[in-house]
C-alpha cells in the first residue's frame, strides 16, 4: 500500500504513538483515555494467578485492549514474538506459558518501554525473554522463526495494517499461530475522523 | 485482510468492553468500539 493510499502519514502517527506510550511507561497512574494496569488485566479476563505473580512494574503500564491468550494458550517450549511489547506485560505472561525451554522476543519502538521491560525481565531472571527495538512493519526477526505471534492493541495504531500482518506472516513458521487482541468498531467512523491523527491516539 | 495475506482458521472471541468507565468511553460508545481476541494460522504450504 502506498503512502497516498493510507489514511494518515505513518511517520507522524508513529511519533504520536511514541509520545503517548512514553507517558504510559513513565507515568502510568495518570488518567488516559484507556484503562491500565491490574484493573485492566482483570477486566480483560487474564489468568488471575499469572497476573498476581508479576511485580507492579511489570503490570502498571499494561494498556492492552483484549486478551491474546483467550482463544489459545501458548504451549511449553514455543518460540513467541510479541509485537508492540510495551513494558512487557504480555511478554511476561507468555514467558510463564512457554516456560524456561521456550523463547519470547518482545519488540517495541519506544525507548522508555524497552528500558522498563528489559529491567523487569532482568529483575525476574527470565532468561527466555529478550526485548528488541523495532517496528511492527519491519520486525527484527528471521523468516519462519516463531511458533506464535502475539500482539495487543497495537495493529490498530499502525497506519499500514496490511504491511504489519504480512510481516507477522513472514516471521511465523508454517502451522504457526497469530493470536492478537485489538479493537473493532460496530458503526462506521466518518472518513474525516479516520484522517484525524489525534483521534488515533487520544 | 487476514485471508488475503494467507492466514486460515480465523476465529474471533467475544467482545470486551475495553473502554467502559475510562476517558475514551464516549467515543467508544458512539462507534460501538469493543476489544476482541483474534486467532489465525499460517498454513503449511501444499507439497
Amino acid at each position: 500500500m502506498t503512502e497516498t493510499e493510507l489514511l494518515v502519514d505513518p511517520a507522524v502517527l508513529r511519533e504520536q504513538v511514541r509520545e503517548k506510550y512514553r507517558e504510559v511507561a513513565t507515568d502510568p497512574t495518570q488518567p488516559f483515555h484507556f484503562h491500565t494496569g491490574r484493573g485492566l488485566a482483570h477486566r480483560l479476563g487474564y489468568d488471575e494467578a499469572a497476573v498476581a505473580a508479576l511485580p507492579d512494574r511489570a503490570v502498571e503500564s499494561f494498556a492492552g485492549v483484549g486478551n491474546p491468550f483467550q482463544l489459545r494458550r501458548l504451549a511449553p517450549s514455543e518460540r513467541v514474538v510479541d509485537v508492540g511489547s510495551g513494558a512487557g506485560f504480555d511478554t511476561f505472561v507468555a514467558a510463564g506459558q512457554v516456560g524456561r525451554e521456550g523463547r519470547v522476543v518482545g519488540i517495541d519502538m519506544t525507548t522508555e518501554m524497552l528500558e522498563k521491560s528489559r529491567a523487569t525481565a532482568a529483575a525476574l531472571g527470565l532468561d527466555q525473554v529478550e526485548f528488541r527495538e523495532g517496528l511492527a512493519e519491519e520486525l527484527p526477526v528471521e523468516d519462519g522463526w516463531a511458533d506464535a505471534v502475539i500482539s495487543n492493541g497495537v495493529i490498530n495504531l499502525c497506519a499500514d495494517k496490511h504491511a504489519v500482518l504480512s510481516e507477522i506472516h513472514r516471521v511465523l513458521k508454517p502451522d504457526g499461530w497469530l493470536q492478537f487482541a485489538d479493537i473493532a468498531n460496530g458503526r462506521p467512523v466518518p472518513e474525516g475522523a479516520l484522517r484525524d491523527i489525534d483521534l488515533w491516539t487520544g | 485482510m487476514l485471508t488475503e495475506i494467507g492466514f486460515t482458521d480465523i476465529a474471533v472471541g467475544e467482545p470486551v468492553d475495553t473502554f467502559g468507565g475510562a476517558g475514551g468511553e464516549k467515543n467508544a460508545r458512539a462507534y460501538e468500539v469493543y476489544g476482541y481476541s483474534f486467532l489465525a494460522r499460517r498454513p503449511v504450504p501444499p507439497h
